[in-house]
């Protein structure tokens, strides 16, 4: 019955037509709706573009401004300076590691009997601290020569005072118990007007200066070494010095014309939207006032060549000298502190000497009218291994140094992290029963909501003397680069950002498991395979794409963090020293992070300086852009058809 | 009332045909009654089923179920959905282990005379020698090779030689040697449906099982992958003993020697597959069968 109605009832095509109004608007909701979708998606990549662009347009000036100061530091003859510069600094380095080297070793004779005696006499100076207002008038009545009947009340209550503090002072167990007495007695009878000191203090003195010049005999052919070292520089240095106050001097002229040149612009810019003729004028007064000498750097480098001669003469000198000085260094030293600053000093000496060599002939070609190429800002930015700022002498901007900081961090980061989260990952997701999984989770994702000034803060008050402690135990000496110098290094930076990198990767690598299809697994235990051969021979050889690629996201975040890396790292700018092998990542280190974070609130504005900085943030945003890219790529790769 | 068809009787049965078709076991129906509810073990049944609850957690999915499985015959099980014929296969190889809180609550699994639940069963060699297909073809994300030799890996076989051989022999056997020789190191997720479930096949038979289970293994396919499938069965009975699930009438009727029929958990009636759609004991059965069950 039913169907023959519905054949009755005659063909109306307009319920076939959408309805065309909504909210009284001649649209589609279905559109609007859409619409609505598509345009926070749009918002969203429209802020990142713009982002993109604020980052390269402060970037991007960088360039010309860093060009300009690079070819200002050839021009005024600072690059001529500094090719002496880099050998003397080279040279100032061995010589302080010779005498740190020679302290050392001066210490095995002296410091026994120097401790003892730098302990009493801090004893004695700390008991007359606390005596000065009875020996103060004691000492006034002697100077106006006053009787014995009036002066003795004042020893007695002098005698009394020292006794009593006496009593209360300790005295380090370096002294056996008989000394400590005997000093003791000493102290308490002390007098303001006694002329000699009293037998044990002396004989302590005594002792220590002989035992000092004991050492001094010992070591005596070190310590004319190390004083022949450091002689050799002297003349260098001294010609040195007066050729970079000539450079200092033209590059400050090249400056200040250089603003004078903006100070124009902006003059003439002015008077063209000047409001009235005369101020007009008055602008175009001003600027044609602005003096605008050129700066002639032939004239000004000309000292600097002129002293090349001197130099040239100077320098086979100070080789000679220099040669001489070292074969005085001895093959070997009795403390393993010596030993380890002499033998760095060995190595570095033959680079130190070719370094001087080829300095002559930098020096011959040097030119100032040389053009600085085109690709100097950009090259010495990126693998320039000086970053120096608000220096006197010449700013680097030279991200090696930071990168090196950054990378060495993420490595031992991502070293520790990896095992850590992808074995939690297996086993959450595959061992644990279900109790388990609902406490692991939640705890690890926990993590997360730690803010990172906290773990910096941890990372400074804890672990820092943690590490340093344990570095410390003598068992542990084998550990490379043990024991640590530096509470904050790039160690104790990895460590932490491992732990704020593992609940990122623990919860996507288990996604990543978890994904497998349980088909998976069940085909491989229907095989007679055991739990751990499923686990290692399917289950994660089909999640690997997504294992790595949580991998990847995590090193973006280690890459990105900040807080951690600037209270933890130790801030040091420097291309570590990789002679320590794996105990480099002991040493302190500064990051592109953390030098942004720490400089950019003090830097004025649009500065090269600034722009720098800016730099940095692209070149971070461009690593970023490229993890992303490789765990895209990874995930494409490795990924299976899902049937 | 539950029937069970006694293997005993298989005993007197004609091996099958050379031919290829099919010849059900002569069963003597009086024998039959006579049998009463329970099948007694025989000499050749591979498979014992006795009394067997199973239940998943608190919910009792199978209810007193006895059958014994004769060695090198296709057996098929049949029945409306959730009956509980996965149930039961997958009990004989313990893979229901797998499900948290699934157990046998009462009665037992032997196979070759093992209760197979008992503690000292090795779990590795167990499977190794029951193989499971399943309904959807499942090859491992691996080449072609590694996939059929994972079975022999896992159970600690790495020479190459031996390798090598048993990943020719099984593919030969699943009629995918001359298909795939040329290509065994492409990943197998880039076969065809039934190219994959012949793949899990090869996979299943390579550690040299004595029962080959199959559930629903032609599910998925289409008619010409599952008459390859089919005459792969008919193939393998000769060596392997086969249990086999299967919705489809017609199949178990072309492949099976023997049919056991379920229904809501419970097995209704085990016989040679002629005498179960030719002439089925149970009304419930005669009923599925026809096609007019409700
Ligand atoms: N993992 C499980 N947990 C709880 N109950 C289950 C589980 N698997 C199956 N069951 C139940 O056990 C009963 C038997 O299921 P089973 O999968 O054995 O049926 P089946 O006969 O194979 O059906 P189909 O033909 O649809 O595959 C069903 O009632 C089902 O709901
Ligand atoms: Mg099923």
């Amino acid at each position: 019955m039913e169907p023959e109605k519905k054949a009755d009832a005659p063909f109306n095509a307009k319920d076939l037509i959408k309805p065309k109004r909504f909210l009284g608007l001649h649209v589609d909701k279905q559109n609007i709706i859409k619409w609505f979708f598509g345009s926070n998606a749009g918002v969203t990549i429209v802020v990142l573009f713009l982002i993109m662009f604020f980052l390269a347009r402060e970037g991007v000036g960088f360039l010309p401004t860093y060009q300009w100061e690079l070819s200002v530091y050839r021009l005024a003859g600072l690059e001529f300076c500094d090719y002496v510069e880099k050998p003397i600094s080279e040279q100032v380095a061995m010589h302080s590691k010779l005498k740190r080297a020679l302290g050392a070793e001066l210490n095995t004779v002296s410091k026994v009997d120097r401790d003892r005696r730098d302990a009493a006499l801090l004893a004695k100076s700390r008991i007359e601290d606390k005596v000065t207002l009875q020996t103060e008038p004691l000492q006034e009545a002697l100077k106006a020569k006053a009787p014995p009947e009036k002066t003795d009340p004042l020893r007695v209550a002098l005698t009394q005072a020292t006794t009593a503090a006496v009593s209360t002072a300790t005295l380090p167990a370096i002294f056996t118990a008989e000394e400590q007495i005997q000093l003791k007695a000493e102290l308490s009878a002390l007098q303001p007007d006694q002329a000699e000191l009293p037998p044990f203090l002396k004989s302590l003195m005594a002792k220590s200066a002989q035992k000092t010049s004991e050492a001094k005999l010992k070591y005596a052919a070190l310590i004319s070494t190390v004083d022949a070292f450091d002689d050799t520089a002297e003349k260098l240095t001294k010609v040195h010095s007066e050729i970079k106050k000539i450079a200092l001097e033209t590059k400050e002229a090249a400056n200040q014309l250089h603003m004078a040149e903006d100070a124009k612009k902006q003059l003439l810019e002015a008077a063209t939207t000047a409001k009235t003729e005369a101020e007009k004028q008055a602008f175009l007064k001003d600027a044609a006032a602005t003096s605008l000498a050129a700066i002639d750097f032939k004239v000004r480098t000309q000292p600097l060549r002129d002293k090349l001669p001197e130099l040239e003469k100077l320098i086979p000198e100070y080789i000679t000298a220099i040669k001489k000085a070292a074969e005085g260094i001895p093959e070997n030293a009795e403390t393993p502190e010596a030993r380890k600053l002499i033998s760095q000093v060995r190595t570095q000496l033959p680079k130190h000497l070719s370094h001087v060599e080829q300095c002559t002939q930098l020096m011959r070609d040097w030119d100032y009218a040389k053009p600085v190429p085109i690709t100097q800002s950009l090259t010495s930015f990126l693998f320039g291994g000086d970053w120096i700022t608000n220096s006197s002498w010449q700013d680097f901007y030279g991200v090696v140094p930071l990168l090196t900081g950054s990378c060495l961090i993420a490595l031992v980061a991502m070293l520790i992290s990896m095992p850590f989260s992808v074995a939690a990952a297996i086993y959450t997701n595959q061992f644990a029963s279900l109790r388990e999984q609902d406490f692991i989770k939640p705890t690890i994702e926990f993590i997360q909501a730690i803010p990172s000034v906290v773990l910096g803060f941890i990372g400074i008050s804890v672990l820092g003397d943690l590490i340093k402690s344990i570095s410390l135990l003598p068992f542990l000496s084998w550990v490379p680069g043990f024991p640590v110098q530096e509470r904050l290094n790039m160690f104790n930076a990895g460590l932490l950002l491992a732990f704020m990198a593992i609940p990122t990767m623990f919860s996507l690598a288990e996604d990543a498991i978890n994904n497998v299809p349980r088909a998976f697994s069940e085909a491989s235990e229907a095989l007679g395979a055991t739990k751990l051969q499923t686990v290692f021979k399917v289950i994660v050889p089909a999640s690997v794409s997504g294992i790595l690629a949580a991998m990847l996201l995590g090193l973006g975040r280690i890459i990105g963090e900040t807080m951690v890396v600037l209270l933890v790292a130790g801030n040091r700018i420097a291309i570590p020293d990789f002679s320590d092998g794996i105990g480099t990542v002991f040493q302190p280190a500064h990051t592109l992070t953390g030098i942004i974070a720490q400089e950019l609130g003090e830097v004025s504005r649009g500065s090269s300086h600034w722009q720098a900085l800016f730099m940095v943030g692209i070149l971070l945003f461009c690593i970023s852009l490229i993890i992303n890219f490789f765990a895209r790529q990874v995930v494409k790769r490795f990924k299976f058809h899902k049937s | 009332m539950v029937t069970t068809y006694p293997i005993m009787m298989s005993t007197v049965a004609p091996k099958k045909a050379e031919s290829g078709v099919a010849t059900p076991p002569a069963a003597a129906p009086e024998v039959s009654e006579m049998a009463s509810e329970t099948s007694s073990p025989v000499s050749n049944a591979i498979i014992t089923v006795k009394d067997m609850d199973f239940c998943y957690g608190a919910k009792q999915a199978m209810f007193n179920v006895n059958l014994n499985i004769a060695t090198k015959k296709v057996t098929a099980f049949i029945g409306p959905s959730g009956c509980g014929k996965s149930t039961l296969l997958r009990c004989f190889n313990r893979i229901n282990d797998r499900i948290p809180g699934a157990h046998i609550s009462k009665g037992e699994v032997r196979i070759k005379g093992k209760n197979i639940n008992e503690e000292d069963v090795d779990l590795a060699q167990l499977r190794r020698q029951v193989g499971m297909v399943f309904q959807r073809s499942n090859p491992f994300p691996k080449s072609i090779y590694e996939n059929v030799a994972y079975g022999l890996r896992v159970h600690g076989e790495s020479r190459k030689s031996v390798l090598d051989t048993a990943v020719e022999r099984c593919l030969t056997h699943a009629a995918l040697w001359s298909e795939l020789k040329d290509r065994l190191n492409a990943n197998a997720m880039g076969l065809s449906g039934g190219q994959q479930q012949r793949l899990c096949i090869a996979r299943a038979i390579a550690t040299e099982p004595d029962i080959l289970l199959m559930d629903e293994p032609c599910s998925a396919l289409d008619p010409i992958a599952t008459s390859k499938i089919e005459e792969l069965i008919f193939q393998l009975s000769n060596d392997y003993t086969v249990v086999i699930v299967t919705h489809s009438m017609q199949q178990a009727r072309r492949v099976a020697d023997d049919t056991a029929f379920f229904y809501l958990g419970k097995l209704i009636e085990f016989a040679p597959t002629m005498e179960i759609f030719s002439n089925p004991r149970q009304k419930q059965t005669e009923a599925y069968v026809r096609g007019q069950f409700s």
